[in-house]
Formats: structure tokens, C-alpha cells, sequence
């Protein structure tokens, strides 16, 4: 299980070259008893953009800190550029998750200090951050304060600053945690541009569209690499297809085939993502036979069923399948339903706003979720989510407005222990005491939200089961990474069975499987009747929502379940596969509207108001024009997160702005 | 009674408290700095102040040349405090023995100090202070004003006015600028140290409470997880309670340790109740524990509190009382002192451990504590609230 798979074939694109930028050997680093890396080898070539993959725990953080240069490592090779990367750390840029900079310097303030430290000379610091702030689109922020950025932006801020002494390579810890979908795209697109100036960048991230945009992939898993290769390989490593199952009622069908015994055989894997189901087969014909049997049996209709490849989440959760790394599936110990409330209104909100001095954050906002409902609140950072949340459950009075919580009208108390005790709430960072254990943070929210003596048992193991942290109770909550904090947040919250759950950005730095594992709790628990409310800046989990609400600058701009959100969404999507999909995709940006263009791993999203034929001819004809090749083009299916950039950009150029833009 | 308390320690607050406990066990900071600064504080300034007043030496001027005279300058010189190191024919000669430096002070009885003494008359006794050690010069004149109050309640009617000059040693001729001014002194004790420390053990409960209180209460907000916090049921009290409550244990065990220092290294007599001081003592912890809190709702971080308290604590530890004699104080200082706490609880503590006084005669200053006490906490627990919404 040690062995390393590296799949033979070139290195992704890369240009050949005689020493690697980075080099890693035998590498291995201790924490007492426990082994974070264990002996891992691996070589990224100048230019590359290299993608480290892997849940939580993988050792990713340890690796990066060892080639930073920062922490020693336990034995085994580190070098960046033929020396030590102890030595070479002037030459080395590194991005932790959280944010390192000086909150009450402004932008340039920050960046010339770093640039000092790093003996830069002034007149290059300041053409340096000009052209790194433009390349940002941040120009206009130079005199922010820092602390005044929205996440980001504070990520982009972070990048300019380890840019501007001009490293060889850069070292990216899960840059994009907690950073919308727009300005993720932003970030990834300038990481593309400085590659291809030659820029070295190693990468982790928990999304694995965004690793779909390395260069190669290599995926980690208890401090060892299973796979390096590169997405395309990885992909097709499988040596199955995918099928897309549309179908009426998604968790009944994910249930018939991922158990009944003869579905097993031909189907290797099923996976819920938001409105649909990926089955993995290796006869897809075969597959598709009964699928259509299974469904007609049970009466389930089927709206479609959709060949394709393997994504790379497919492959990252088939892997982790295959190694036995499930996420643990002890059922929750439910003493108490709320079905009967299924219906009434949980959340209530009419007219809501908040000013801030003379910025409104959310303007006349109108919501209702049931009970039994899971509502999604999509949004860039700085849209007012987090506001709306805070006045929905009485921590912030609105300006203006009326809200209702769980039968209680604000004027009759929204803050009673009686309403509170009926609520769960996971706020975006910072749910648990990082000075306790897991075990005393459990006992503390178990005691404070008085769940009865006799569950209180249960109920912890089953937090630690879920979290995967069974027998680590007594290590200290602080020590853990980012993850798996939010599992057992998330886990505290929902100990004592709330009828309404707030949940601010749960999934946010949580690895694709435990993602799944959190959907379907939060799936399970709407079917008892609890109502959800739920933030997230993966749109792929808002298809689970069963409706959504699209905020732009404090206010709705789109509102709907997910699939009549996207039926409204006006114009074409059009998928393209192109030899070059990166410079493609800048010179299309360049010719027409910018936030029409977006890249897809290796695919090209191209938005169009004109009919998809003439729209795909045209765009063939204009990449022709400048030598590339146009390998395959079809009319696609719009996914959320096309819907959320399209929506936020039209937003924008109407004039609305988030606040991060006034 | 007893159904108040289990409502008041219902399981939300049972389950707040135990978090708090947990919390300030991990904080091995906090627990230090519960044990080791109230300790070096007592050794230090009892050591340290009351050293340099012993042996002061004081050079005499007695016009008067009676029996009543030698018995005042044999009760100045009988503690080791002062120092007789000679007798001078007159005042100018004493003046210009301190300037020289071969005096630190002098003490000048008038020529009918026994007869105004006999008829029950005010007498002024004169004290020259060398103004190069100012801090001795407070001292003396403190502990100089002490022993004639004393004096004076060994006597029927009239009693001793001591009026005070400070004589810079550079400058003889400008002398007569320095202002003059007689006080009374109310009681500093007859050994140093046990003023000090006595004084100093007040502070120790205001101060470490305000700083640790501060601490605990902006920790919270520093970190984020005061939303979490409170979308729980748990009320505004019921938060604010559990996080008093281990503060307030914790502070009171040190009240108790501090007690154990002042009583083994300086042998502090403990004449009064010992319960009439806890009660000061639990008063006062509220008190500290209060300025804490309302300081930790201004500031968004704990650097930001420990600077907010720069302004909060060295007033109050400079107007207590618990160094100086506020009756060496200018007036208008001395009447702001009724407004602190600490000064209060130095005159309870100096009072009940040193004269054996009882809440009979100490009760203004409780009525006073009390107040303080009643206002900071409910000023505290508004400025709490209010900053959740």
C-alpha cells in the first residue's frame, strides 16, 4: 500500500529541464510517536503549477512547512533548486491558510514592508506592487488598511506580498479557504499567468475543481503519495466512465444502487453531487441497462442520464474508497423529530435591513424557510451573508425589518433560552475553545444546550465517530487542522437536535469526503424537519439546497430552487476543449466581456447570448485564427457556479458593487 | 434558598463554569500569575519601602528643654525609624547640618511647647526635611506625624500640631519658599512594613482582579467564540456569572495566601475578625473584577485592555493610601481618595489587622466598599450586555 503509483507519460505540458525546481526525497517528519510524512518523493519542474491533494491530515501542511523552510524535517531530501530549502528561503514565497500580514498597514504599507524585510529596492517594490495589484485587479485598494479586506482579498493581498521579491517558488497552503467563487477564479488565474512567466508553484487545496487547473496532481494520504500524475492521467487511472443520473428522488436512488448486491458489481462507485448522482462503471452501456431497470422498479423517474469521464473528486473519493478511507457512517443517535413542525415557518424575514453608518449591507431582504428545508445563501465575500445570518438569529437588531425564529417573533423574544435551546448555530471560524479538548469542548456545548444526561454519552461518540477523531478526545481542539475542527463544530452543533441550523461556511477547508459526509447529515436532518440555513462558497453542495438565495451587495438578485435558478439564467453555455486551454482562455477574455470566459480544469466555459451554433462557430473561428485547435465544442448545462459568476458580474455591471468594491 | 442556588447553577451554568475552570487550568499564565506577583509584591515593597525608613537620622533644636520635650523626642527616636545624631543651638544651624547633608531631618520644639501642652493648648512642633530624597522626606514626615498622633492620644486636651519645610540641600537661601503645612495622621502603624504591606495587600485584590478579569473576558471576544457563546441558550447573566465565579475563587485563595505572607514573613499581627477582612477582601475581588470587565468591553484585544488599564490602575494605587499616608497628600488629592475603593478596603484592612478594629467603627468604609462594589458590578454587567447587541 506504500508503493507509489506514478503513471508513466510526459509531465503534463511542462517543459523538460535538467533540474527540478523542487525535490523531494525519502522525506519523513516526526511529531513524536506520530509520522505526519512518511517518506514521500516527488519533483516539480520550473513553471509547473503542481497540486498537492489529500484529506485532512494528509501531512500536506508539514511538507510545505519543511520546503518553506521553516521547520526541520525528520530525515530525507528538501531542496529547492539543487540546496536545502533551509538555505534557499529568500527565493521561496510561502501562503499559509491563515492570514499573516499587519491588518492595521494599508495594502502598500504592507507590501513595502515585506519588501524592505526582503531588501527589495524602494523604486522595485513600487513597480512591483503596481503591476501585481493591477494583475489582481486591486489597483484602487492601495490605501485600504489590510484588516479592512474581505477574505479574498486578503488572499490576494497575501499573494502580492510574497510576489513582490520576485520568489522562484511559491508555496500555496490551501489559499483559496473561505474565499468566494469569483475571486477564487481571479486567483487562479493569475497563479496560471505567473506559471507561465516561470514561476515554480506548489499548491494544496480541498477543491478539486481547482486542481483540476495543475499542471500535475499528486494525492496524499497518511503522509504518503498514492498517485502523481497528471489530471487527465489520474483520471483516466480509473479505467471507468462516468454516468450522470438525473432522477426525481436522488437519496432513495443513491440508496438502491450503492446497496443492492447485483447493482454492486457494475457499478463500482456511487456519488451524490448536489442535483445529481455520478456512477462509476467500466461498462457504461451496461450500467445505464440497470440503472433504467432499478429506477423503473422502484418508481423513480429518471430525467437523464449523461455519459462522461471521471472528474478528479470521482477518482480523489474512488481512491480514497479503494484504500479504506471512508468516512465513517455510525448513524446519528436521534432521540427527537421534528417532523411534525415539517411545513411551518422556521425562519422568517421581511423588509430587513442593516446600515452600517451610511453603507447598507443588506437591503430590504424578504426570506422564509420552512421547517424540513434546507436554504442555501450564496454569495461573494462581503455580500451581506454573514450580517443577514447574525439579524435572522438576534444577534445584530436590524435597522429596519421584522425577523421570526422558530415560532417566536422578535418582539416576543428571539433571544429566550427557550428559542435558543431550539437552535443550532455554527459561526464561520472560531465555534470551539482551541484551550480545550475535543472532549471538554463537547461536555461544554453538550452541558450549555442541555442535552440530557443520558444522551450526552452517545452523543459524543458520535461526534468523534463522525469526525473520524475516535480515541483523540484528549488532544487539544488548537492542534488540530482546520478540517477536522469543523467536523466536530459542526458535530457540537447538532447534538442536541435543533429544529433550526444556522451553518456559516461549515464545509469551508473540509476534504471532499468528509464534505459528502457533512451533506448527508444535513440531508438526514431536514428530513426529520429541522430547517437549515446554510452558507457555502462551493456551489456544487448549494445543489443540495432545495432553494437558494443569491445575494449581491446586500440584496437578492436571484431566488429560486436550484434548477429554476439556473432555468432562469439567460443565454448559452457553451463547453469547449482546446489544445491550449489557458492562453485560449486569456485571448478570449481580452476580446469580448472578461466575466463571459472562465476555465473549468481543462475546459473552457464560454457564456453566449447568441444561439449555441452560431456562438460556437464564431468562437472556433476566432481560436483558429490564432492557431489553436478546437478539439471539441458542445452547447453545456449551466452549472451553479456559472450561474453565481454570470449573476455577480451583470450585478456589477449594473453598478451594484459588494462592499469589498465601494 | 437552596432552590434559588440550583436555579442560579442550573446546568448551563454548571457546564460555563467547568469550561472557565478548564480554561484557566490550561492557562498556566493565569495561575502563575495568581500565586507569584501577589507574593514578590508583598516581600518586595514590605522589604523594600520599609527599609529606608528605619535609621533616618534627625538632628533636635529643643527651645523648650523640658520633660515633655525629651519625652517627644524619645518617642520619635525609640522606634529604630529615626535616628538621634545630635542636638543643635538653633534653627539655622539645623538647617544647614540637613543641607550639608549630615541630617536627613530635624525636629524644632518651641520654647513653650510644655506650657502650652499643660494648659491644654495646640502646640506647633516644626520638622525640617531634606528635600534631595523626597521619598524619604514623605516617609518621614508620614511616620513623624504618626508617632506625634499617637502622642496626642496619650494626652487629655490640646495636642501636638506638626508643621513640616523641606529644605533643598543645594540651595539654603530659597528654603523659605517651601510651603508649610500641619496634618493629622490617622493611624500608620508603628512598624513600616506592616504599613506597607498591609496597604499593598489591598491593591493586590484590585489590580489582579481587574488584570485577570480583563484578560478572561476580552479572550473570548478576542477569539470569536463569543457568537457562539451567544446563540446558546445561556443568558447574559448566566454567562457573566460563570465567568466571575472561578475568577472570584481563585481570587479569594490568593486573598487567603496573601494572608499567610504578611502573617510569616512579616509576623502582621491579625488583632480583628478575620471574617470582617474576607468580607472587605470578597468586597474588594468583586470590585477588581468589575473594573476588569467594564475595561475589557472597551478593548477588542487583550494588548488593548492591558493598555486601557494603564489609565484605570496607577490612579488607583497611587490615591489609596497603601504607600503613602494620604494625609500627606495636597487636599484636593486627598478628598478623591474617598472615591476608591482601594482606600477603603486599606484603611478596613490596616484598621481590623493591626488595631483590632470592628465593624463598629469600620462600617463607613464598608457602607463605602459596598457601594463601589454594588455600582462597578452592575456598571459591568450593563457594559457587558451592551456590547453583545
Amino acid at each position: 500500500m506504500a508503493t507509489t503509483t506514478t503513471i508513466p507519460g510526459t509531465l503534463g505540458g511542462t517543459p523538460e529541464s535538467s533540474t527540478p525546481a523542487i525535490r523531494v526525497r525519502d522525506l519523513r517528519k516526526n511529531y513524536g510517536a506520530i509520522q505526519a510524512v512518511r517518506g514521500i518523493s516527488m519533483e516539480v519542474a520550473p513553471g509547473e503549477i503542481f497540486g498537492l491533494i489529500g484529506p485532512d491530515g494528509a501531512g500536506k501542511t508539514s511538507t510545505f512547512q519543511i520546503l518553506a523552510g521553516v521547520m526541520e524535517a525528520t530525515s530525507g531530501v528538501a531542496d529547492v533548486f539543487s540546496r536545502p530549502a533551509r538555505e534557499t528561503r529568500a527565493q521561496t514565497g510561502y501562503l499559509t491558510q491563515s492570514f499573516s500580514l499587519y491588518p492595521d498597514l494599508t495594502v502598500s504599507e504592507n507590501i513595502r514592508y515585506i519588501g524592505d524585510l526582503r531588501h527589495v529596492p524602494a523604486d522595485e517594490i513600487e513597480s512591483r506592487a503596481q503591476r501585481y495589484l493591477w494583475m489582481f485587479d486591486m489597483g484602487r485598494f492601495s490605501n485600504r488598511l489590510a484588516g479592512k479586506l474581505s477574505g479574498g482579498m486578503k488572499q490576494k493581498l497575501s499573494l502580492v506580498a510574497a510576489l513582490v521579491p520576485e520568489p522562484h517558488v511559491l508555496l500555496l497552503d490551501e489559499p483559496t479557504t473561505g474565499v468566494d467563487p469569483v475571486s477564487r477564479r481571479e486567483f487562479w488565474d493569475a497563479l496560471a499567468h505567473l506559471a507561465s512567466d516561470g514561476l515554480t508553484i506548489l499548491v494544496a487545496t480541498p477543491y478539486l475543481d481547482e486542481a483540476e487547473r495543475c499542471h500535475r496532481v499528486a494525492f496524499m494520504h497518511l503522509g504518503e503519495l498514492q498517485q502523481i500524475g497528471t489530471p487527465s492521467e489520474l483520471r483516466s487511472s480509473l479505467h471507468v466512465k462516468r454516468l450522470e443520473l438525473r432522477a426525481s428522488d436522488l437519496s432513495r436512488a443513491e440508496k438502491i444502487l450503492s446497496e443492492e448486491s447485483g447493482a454492486r458489481e457494475i457499478i463500482s462507485d456511487v456519488q451524490r453531487f448536489g442535483d445529481r448522482l455520478d456512477l462509476l462503471a467500466r461498462d457504461p452501456l451496461q450500467a445505464e441497462e440497470l440503472v433504467n431497470r432499478e429506477m423503473k422498479a422502484a418508481g423513480i423517474s429518471v430525467s437523464e442520464i449523461r455519459l462522461a469521464d471521471p472528474t478528479l473528486e470521482n477518482t480523489f473519493v474512488a481512491t480514497l474508497r479503494n484504500i479504506g478511507h471512508e468516512m465513517h457512517e455510525t448513524p446519528f443517535p436521534a432521540r427527537h423529530t421534528h417532523r411534525e413542525l415539517k411545513g411551518q415557518i422556521a425562519i422568517g424575514a421581511e423588509q430587513l435591513t442593516m446600515q452600517f453608518g451610511s453603507f447598507t449591507a443588506v437591503n430590504n431582504l424578504q426570506l422564509q424557510v420552512r421547517y424540513g428545508e434546507i436554504y442555501g445563501l450564496l454569495g461573494a465575500n462581503g455580500a451581506g451573508k454573514t450580517t443577514t445570518i447574525k439579524m435572522l438569529c438576534g444577534l445584530l437588531d436590524p435597522t429596519r425589518g421584522k425577523v421570526q425564529l422558530a415560532g417566536a417573533d422578535r418582539a416576543q423574544s428571539a433571544r429566550s433560552q427557550a428559542v435558543r435551546q431550539r437552535i443550532g448555530y455554527m459561526s464561520q471560524k472560531f465555534s470551539l475553545y482551541d484551550d480545550l479538548t475535543i472532549e471538554e469542548n463537547l461536555e461544554f456545548f453538550a452541558g450549555v444546550y442541555g442535552v440530557p444526561e443520558d444522551e450526552r454519552r452517545e452523543k459524543r461518540e458520535w461526534v468523534l465517530s463522525f469526525s473520524g477523531l475516535e480515541g483523540k478526545q484528549d488532544l487539544i481542539t488548537g492542534s488540530l487542522p482546520g478540517g477536522w475542527k469543523q467536523r466536530v463544530a459542526f458535530g457540537a452543533a447538532i447534538m442536541h437536535e435543533p429544529s433550526v441550523l444556522f451553518l456559516d461556511e461549515p464545509t469551508s477547508g473540509v476534504d471532499p469526503l468528509a464534505r459528502r459526509a457533512f451533506w448527508t447529515m444535513i440531508n438526514r436532518l431536514a428530513d426529520e424537519g429541522t430547517a437549515v440555513l446554510v452558507t457555502t462558497h462551493y456551489l456544487e453542495e448549494a445543489e443540495q439546497c432545495n432553494r437558494l438565495g443569491l445575494m449581491v451587495a446586500g440584496e437578492f438578485v436571484a431566488e429560486g430552487s436550484p434548477s429554476g435558478v439556473k432555468a432562469r439564467q439567460t443565454g448559452h453555455l457553451l463547453e469547449f476543449v482546446v489544445d491550449q486551454p489557458q492562453k485560449a482562455a486569456d485571448f478570449l477574455k481580452l476580446a469580448g466581456e472578461r466575466w463571459r470566459v472562465s476555465l473549468f480544469g481543462d475546459r473552457l466555459h464560454i457564456i453566449s447570448d447568441a444561439s449555441p451554433e452560431k456562438a460556437i462557430a464564431a468562437t472556433t473561428a476566432q481560436l483558429n485564427g490564432i492557431g489553436m485547435n478546437v478539439l471539441e465544442a458542445r452547447e453545456g448545462r449551466f452549472s451553479l457556479e456559472d450561474v453565481f459568476i454570470s449573476v455577480v458580474e451583470r450585478a456589477r455591471l449594473q453598478g451594484k458593487v459588494a462592499s469589498d468594491d465601494a | 434558598m437552596k432552590k434559588f442556588l440550583h436555579r442560579l447553577f442550573n446546568h448551563r451554568v454548571r457546564a460555563l463554569v467547568q469550561k472557565e475552570f478548564r480554561q484557566i487550568r490550561r492557562d498556566r499564565r493565569l495561575a502563575i500569575s495568581l500565586i507569584l506577583p501577589p507574593t514578590l509584591q508583598l516581600l518586595l515593597f514590605g522589604f523594600a519601602l520599609s527599609a529606608t525608613v528605619s535609621n533616618i537620622r534627625l538632628g533636635v533644636v529643643d527651645d523648650s528643654g523640658t520633660p515633655e520635650s525629651r519625652e517627644l523626642v524619645a518617642n520619635l527616636t525609640e522606634s529604630k525609624s529615626f535616628q538621634f545624631a545630635g542636638s543643635y543651638l538653633s534653627v539655622d544651624k539645623l538647617g544647614a547640618a540637613i543641607s550639608r547633608g549630615d541630617l536627613d531631618a530635624g525636629v524644632v520644639i518651641p520654647y513653650d511647647y510644655a506650657r502650652d501642652l499643660y494648659r491644654g493648648n495646640p502646640s506647633t512642633v516644626q520638622f525640617l526635611l531634606n528635600a534631595m530624597n523626597a521619598n524619604t522626606a514623605a516617609i518621614a514626615q508620614g511616620y513623624a506625624q504618626g508617632v506625634i498622633q499617637s502622642y496626642n492620644q496619650g494626652l487629655a486636651a490640646g495636642g501636638i500640631h506638626a508643621s513640616f519645610r523641606q529644605i533643598a540641600a543645594a540651595d539654603v537661601s530659597r528654603r523659605g519658599i517651601v510651603s508649610l503645612h500641619p496634618a493629622y495622621l490617622f493611624n500608620p502603624g508603628l512598624v513600616a512594613s506592616w504599613f506597607i504591606v498591609t496597604g499593598v495587600f489591598g491593591l493586590l485584590l484590585i489590580l489582579n482582579g481587574s488584570i485577570v478579569a480583563s484578560a478572561a473576558m476580552v479572550k473570548e471576544r478576542e477569539r470569536g467564540t463569543i457568537e457562539q457563546l451567544l446563540m446558546s441558550p445561556a443568558g447574559t447573566y448566566e454567562i457573566i456569572l460563570a465567568k466571575i465565579a472561578p475568577l472570584f475563587v481563585l481570587l479569594f485563595l490568593m486573598t487567603l495566601f496573601a494572608v499567610v505572607v504578611m502573617e510569616t514573613a512579616f509576623h502582621v499581627p491579625i488583632q480583628g475578625n478575620l471574617l470582617l477582612l474576607l468580607a472587605a477582601s470578597g468586597l474588594c475581588i468583586l470590585c477588581g473584577i468589575s473594573i476588569g470587565t467594564v475595561i475589557a468591553t472597551f478593548s477588542k484585544s487583550a494588548e488593548q485592555a492591558q493598555l486601557t488599564s494603564f489609565f484605570v490602575n496607577p490612579p488607583l494605587s497611587t490615591l489609596s493610601g497603601a504607600f503613602y499616608p494620604v494625609e500627606g497628600m495636597p487636599h484636593i488629592l486627598q478628598s478623591l481618595t474617598a472615591f476608591n475603593p482601594v482606600y477603603h478596603f486599606v484603611v478596613i484592612s490596616r484598621a481590623s489587622l493591626l488595631k483590632g478594629s470592628g465593624f463598629g467603627v469600620l462600617w463607613p468604609h464598608f457602607a463605602a466598599l459596598f457601594a463601589f462594589t454594588a455600582v462597578l458590578v452592575v456598571l459591568s454587567v450593563w457594559r457587558f450586555r451592551k456590547q453583545l447587541s
